[in-house]
């Protein structure tokens, strides 16, 4: 467990000083403290004899007080460089954590989910950081604090502190004790509330069941379960945890209890003043806190520990698909051949795409038809290598994918994904996405080709509105000319646009679509629809069902042959011809 | 971006709300104050103990005077016991303070009693005489005086001046003190059952908050999630299912706080803060002003630290939302970013974000790095202040040692309950959100109207009557046209059309999902309004085509609470032919379905759905065939299912499969909400119009 904290180590070596001055000053202020009795025990001493001389007691006092103020800057600084540190290495972890997030490949993707993800970042960081600062403390604190206090006890006193520090051991062994099994009864308890979360989660999600059978009371006595479940998990976490804390003031107070027994006979027999017993009580309050945190601490190092070992897979998580070495730095050519491509996600599964032989010549604009599930976001995801395609099967100019460097081969690809993933950013943002410094005259263009234009004059802020919950919410149509226009602002060699107006209307879709191919005239296109209308203006077209190519030719070819290209485009043509008159006789 | 209120002041409004939810446990609530109230008292008590113990047996001073003085002084106050030694006679010093009316300095002053102290003890163990005999210079015994009234021939009572104890043997001491011996054993036990009461009341304390706590929470996530799925589907729509989910877990969570730590801790802290302030007057009045005089500067810096404390904090929690939001959308869409080479420049942005939630994160480090040194500060200064006055009232005889050193303990709790409630002022506020959130959702209210009284006359035949209906989800863009039809009882009605034809909106008006705009639906000649939303259901019953599959066993998946006796669940499962499927599970009925039906096949799902319908039994049916592809094993499984649902029933096919289509009594072709065509398969193809189209093109490819 102690090995995970290797990631950590050159941050602490970046933050030695910190870390030297947070330790340095933390001595400071817990030395500092020990004085403190010292000083009250030195004043109550003057005053017990009849008669005492003020001055002496104001004398102390004033040294108490500027001792105080010493104390108050050490304590500063080492919650200055203590803290500090710890939330600097969060922070850095933090940043390293994600920067190696955004080159991890989909296959890592498809294993994690984002709540797992998000669950490392959140909660693991801040275990981590609890290690790396209050972990220390709570060492530092109870070694020194533990070792400074009994020696003064034990110099003054042996026998007496001998008998008076028995109880606090055990507070120490209640926390190990308690910890442990605090931990596991937490853990049932959160097991429970996901489960609460579920059933909430499910219920929603299936509200219309629940509606429908008119079960809304049998869903609430389901819920009332799942709430009660909840409930006692909490309440058996609570009997434990609510014992901790009066079980340690007990377990200190027996301390007291053994001085005023043991300590009050010795200062009647006069073995020691009144001062002293006085100071042994204070001493022995500032012994209670070390021995919780020698408690406390093993908890934080092993649950610091625990979560690094997560944080650990992700950070040192090799991206499966990178550039090679000696990788080919530029793109000079962007015609693309397929040549005997299958590809299947997991050993045992069917193969998404298998035997796909294609050619997209630079310049040329290709179309594929497909139904859903036909294998075409599994192509389209290949070439861009977001997907790794097995060697020697996709070619762009003269190489094989594989071979160019990641980052030049990728940005050869102008993409619309046929999910569209918008950011909750401004339209704006959004749209100049892969182009930061974009002009302002290009924005504008790419707007009106995908004539998000119109629709941004009626939004609120215009360009600047936002996308998502606080901002406006978006029609399916109107996300994928957003991602249209994106995908044309990064004026890249290739694009691809694969079901990339699925959710506009076909009058919408042709006028598009000519605009588009026209700013996009000698580039390369390839257009992926499962409509044929988006595909009729391609120079050639391919039929892909069930991950295989069965047809391909040219509109006109396919048109006129036997097959589901024909089949689809009657289909669509009745439904075109039903749209039309309704739209007539609505509008 | 969720950058939802995290802080929030106080709001009368959402409190009497939220109390509302606590009135039921007010008893158990009154309780668990009344133990704080006994644990924090007990609490207070250990430091008087000790000083007690100080005061009366450690140091057990008595200072010297004239009998008739002293009596007197007895006279004004029953605390001041003189011990009588003949002429002269001694008082326990702690005895004459100024709580007793008494000014100690001035008596000395006037000659009353002695600036000397001595130690008095009782004579009534023998090892006493022995010391008593071995040094007779040092000690002045009672009888002195008195043998000449013959009254005893023992002393006693013997005194010795305190300075003069060290001229004694450990065991000489040991001997004569033997009564403050016993009497610090005495206190150890009351220490320790003071201890006891403390853990006992404080534990108990802890739990009946929490118990409390935890109830209400469950009164709040019953009547939250209640109010949920009771609303309309267009109240589902709005709020986004995890929305909801937060609401009814986390929110209420935060409530959780408000009982566990906050509640718990500000009663006891401030309780204990008043009742250090009381117990150091009582001690002495004297030292209670010069303690509450350190305090303005203490109170001062806490309100000043609270207002700083939150906006570091409500900062933080700004930068962490949006870091996190930044984080988790990125991770969702990821290969958005990697298809257009954006990680640089994203790492970069989530750099600067990080930066700036590290800048909050370091600000709400300094507030806190700050505070407490000051009020530790301020902790000694008012020690040291409290100890040097206290030293002049000590000279002037109104403050006794142990009242000092009491005192100085109990103002250093004082600084620590400070400490602890400024903590909690920051939970406090984000609990107030919490609960905010949650009001607003309760105050959120639009459910189907439900009040009709009607009940259909039995028994219920099914006829199914659409008149002139007209529907829109959004206003202007009506998706049902002034549509009518009429399904005779016990026939099977197949819809068809192209997507977006209204298909499945027919459905969701049928069963109250939405109310028409203008129109009405009659089933058996009464208006759906007309009856109670729970009848309607119990005759009108759905298959979706999105089956829904709940985690729990099959069985209760069927009956969905209904308490159906085996037998007829089974010959429900037996009619759709689903029972063999089930008596293949390992452990049929009960076996445990996951998440959504995840270890089903579709078919299996669908069948469960059925069986689900037909366990119901309802008058009407309204069936959204699912229009995923399966295959022919399904497709024969799903269609003999079927054939045991529509019988007997009257049914509304929302047909996406020829098979049930030919099955169909009579075919409605629907096109932008209104029907277009109408007759049977034979018919339709016939007329060669939108049907014979649909089925050339669509249904014809998937025949069985």
């Amino acid at each position: 467990m102690l090995g995970e904290y290797r990631t950590l180590l050159p941050f602490l070596k970046k933050y030695r000083w910190y870390y030297i001055f947070g330790v340095l000053t933390l001595a400071v202020t817990s030395g500092g403290q020990l004085f403190i009795p010292q000083l009250i025990r030195l004043a109550i001493d003057t005053m017990s004899v009849g008669g005492f001389d003020l001055s002496v007691v104001g004398r102390y006092m004033l040294w108490l007080t500027g001792l105080a103020a010493v104390i108050a800057a050490a304590r500063f600084s080492w919650r200055y460089f203590l803290h500090g540190a710890s939330r600097r290495i969060e922070a850095e972890l933090r940043e390293k954590l994600f920067a190696n997030l955004l080159n991890l490949s989909s296959r890592f993707y498809g294993e994690a989910t984002t709540g797992d993800l998000m669950a490392r970042a959140t909660n693991d960081l801040r275990a981590v950081r609890m290690a790396a600062g209050m972990g220390l403390v709570a060492f530092v604190d109870g070694v020194f604090m533990s070792l400074a206090i009994l020696v003064i006890l034990f110099t003054q006193h042996p026998r007496l502190t001998l008998i008076v520090i028995i109880p606090l051991p055990f507070v120490t062994l209640a926390i190990l004790v308690a910890g442990r099994l605090m931990t596991r009864l937490f853990k049932r308890v959160q097991e429970s509330f996901a489960d609460l979360s579920t059933n909430v989660q499910e219920s929603v999600t299936g509200v219309r069941v629940i509606k429908t059978f008119g079960k809304e009371d049998y869903f609430d006595d389901r819920f009332a379960e799942a709430n009660q479940e909840y409930q006692s998990r909490n309440l058996a976490y609570v009997r434990v945890s609510g014992m901790f804390f009066p079980a340690v003031t007990f377990l200190s107070g027996l301390t007291s209890l053994l001085l005023l027994r043991f300590g009050g006979v010795a200062v009647i027999v006069g073995t020691i003043s009144a001062g002293e017993f006085v100071a042994t009580l204070t001493y022995l309050e500032m012994l209670v806190w070390p021995m919780m945190g020698a408690g406390f601490l093993v908890n934080i190092i092993a649950r610091g520990g625990a979560s690094l070992k997560r944080l650990n897979e992700i950070i040192y998580h090799e991206p499966e698909i990178a550039s090679p070495p000696n990788a080919i730095a530029t793109v000079k050519r962007t015609s693309l051949s397929i040549e005997g491509l299958s590809y299947r996600y997991g050993e045992d599964l069917e193969p998404a795409v298998s035997d796909i032989h294609m050619r997209v010549p630079e310049g040329a604009t290709i179309g594929v038809l497909g139904r859903t599930g036909a294998g075409k976001s599994t192509l389209v995801s290949l070439l861009p290598r977001i997907l790794d395609p097995p060697p020697r099967t996709i070619f762009l100019g003269d190489h094989d994918v594989r071979n160019y460097d990641l980052h030049a081969l990728r940005s050869t690809f102008s993409i619309v994904p046929q999910d569209t993933f918008l950011f909750s950013a401004s339209i704006k943002e959004n749209i100049a996405f892969a182009h930061e410094h974009a002009p302002e005259e290009l924005l504008a263009r790419v707007a009106d080709i995908s004539t998000i234009s119109r629709d941004v004059a009626d939004f609120p802020e215009g360009w600047d509105t936002l996308v998502g919950e606080r901002g406006v919410t978006l029609s399916g149509g109107q996300k994928q000319r957003i991602a249209i226009a994106r995908a044309l602002a990064a004026e890249r060699p290739v694009l691809i646009l694969d079901d990339a107006l699925s959710a506009v209307d076909t009058e919408s879709e042709e006028r598009i679509l000519s605009r588009l191919l026209e700013e996009r005239r000698g580039s390369t296109n390839l257009i992926i629809a499962h409509r044929v209308s988006a595909l009729s203006r391609s120079d050639y077209i391919y039929v892909l069902d069930e991950g295989r190519i069965i047809q391909q030719g040219t509109h006109d070819e396919l048109v006129a042959r036997e097959g589901m290209y024909r089949d689809i485009f009657l289909l669509q043509q009745a439904e075109s011809r039903e749209e039309t008159h309704r739209g007539g006789a609505g509008g | 971006m969720d950058e939802e209120k995290v802080i929030s002041g106080y709001d009368p409004t959402v409190v009497r709300k939220l109390f509302g939810f606590v009135k039921p446990h007010i008893v158990v609530l009154l309780v668990a104050i009344l133990a704080l109230g006994i644990a924090t008292a007990a609490e207070l008590a250990l430091p008087v103990i000790i000083q007690r113990a100080v005061d009366q047996d450690l140091m057990a001073d008595h200072l010297q005077g004239d009998t008739e003085d002293l009596r007197a002084l007895s006279q004004q106050n029953p605390n001041v016991e003189p011990v009588v030694f003949g002429e002269t006679a001694y008082v326990l010093e702690s005895s004459l303070t100024a709580m007793a009316g008494i000014d100690k300095r001035s008596l000395q002053a006037e000659g009353t009693i002695s600036e000397t102290a001595y130690y008095v003890f009782s004579l009534d163990e023998p090892g006493d005489q022995e010391v008593i005999e071995s040094h007779p210079d040092l000690f002045r015994t009672s009888d002195g005086q008195n043998r000449a009234g013959g009254a005893s021939s023992r002393p006693r009572y013997a005194a010795i001046e305190t300075s003069d104890l060290t001229q004694l043997t450990t065991e000489e001491r040991r001997a004569i003190r033997s009564q403050d011996i016993d009497a610090v054993s005495r206190k150890g036990f009351v220490f320790l059952g003071f201890l006891l009461t403390v853990f006992l009341f404080t534990f108990a304390q802890v739990y009946l908050m929490a118990a409390t706590g935890q109830r209400v929470m469950k009164d709040l996530r019953t009547r939250l999630f209640d109010h949920v799925i009771r609303q309309r589907l267009s109240f589902l729509h709005r709020n986004p299912v995890g929305r909801l989910v937060t609401r009814i877990t986390n929110d209420v969570e935060t409530i959780n706080e408000l009982f566990t730590n906050v509640l718990a801790n500000l009663l006891k802290n401030l309780s204990i803060m008043v009742g250090v302030v009381i117990t150091v007057f009582l001690l002495s009045r004297r030292l209670g002003f010069i303690v509450v005089g350190t305090l303005p500067p203490v109170l001062v810096v806490t309100y000043l630290f609270r207002t700083y404390a939150r906006n570091a904090f409500r900062n933080v929690r700004l930068w962490i939302s949006r870091v996190n939001a930044f984080l988790s959308e990125h991770i969702s869409g990821i290969s958005v970013v990697q298809l257009f080479t954006q990680e640089q420049r994203i790492g970069k942005k989530f750099a600067s974000r990080n930066d700036s939630l590290l800048g909050a994160s370091l600000g709400e480090m300094y507030v806190f790095a700050t505070f407490r040194p000051i009020i530790d500060l301020l902790s000694s200064t008012s020690v040291a202040v409290v100890v040097y006055l206290g030293a002049a009232s000590v000279l002037e005889g109104v403050v006794t040692l142990g009242m000092l050193i009491a005192g100085v303990e109990l103002i250093r709790r004082f600084y620590r309950q400070l400490m602890s409630i400024s903590e909690q002022f920051v939970v406090l506020q984000s609990a107030m959100a919490g609960g905010e959130r949650i009001v607003e959702l309760l105050d959120e209210e639009d459910r189907i109207p439900d009040n009709g009284s009607r009940t259909l006359p039995r028994p219920v035949h099914g006829t199914i009557s659409f008149e002139n209906v007209t529907f829109s989800y959004r206003p202007g863009e009506p998706v049902i046209r002034d549509l009518s039809f009429r399904v005779p009882p016990g026939h099977t009605v197949a819809i068809v059309g192209y997507t977006g034809a209204g298909k499945t909106t027919i459905a969701n008006l049928l069963s109250r999902l939405w109310d028409v705009d203008s129109g009405r639906i009659l089933i058996d000649g009464v208006n759906i309004t007309e009856l109670p939303v729970n009848e309607l259901r119990r005759v009108v019953q759905p298959i979706d085509q999105d089956v829904f599959i709940f985690r729990d066993t099959i069985r209760e998946n069927i009956r969905l609470g209904e308490p159906l006796p085996d037998g007829r669940l089974e010959e429900a499962a037996r009619a759709v032919q689903a029972d063999a499927f089930i008596s293949r599970l390992s452990s049929g009925y009960d076996t445990p379905l996951d998440e959504r039906g995840a270890n089903l096949s579709v078919g299996q799902r669908q069948l469960v759905s059925f069986a689900r319908v037909v366990a119901h039994d309802p008058a009407i049916i309204i069936l959204d065939e699912a229009t995923s592809s399966v295959d022919t094993e399904t497709e024969r499984l799903i269609q003999n299912g079927m054939r045991a649902l529509l019988s007997h029933r009257t049914s509304l096919v929302i047909a996406h499969r020829l098979s049930t289509i030919k099955y169909a009594d009579r075919i409605i072709v629907l096109s932008h909400g209104e029907i277009v065509e109408e007759g049977t398969h034979e018919e339709l193809l016939q007329y060669g119009g939108v049907y014979a189209n649909l089925y050339r093109l669509q249904y014809s490819e998937h025949g069985p």
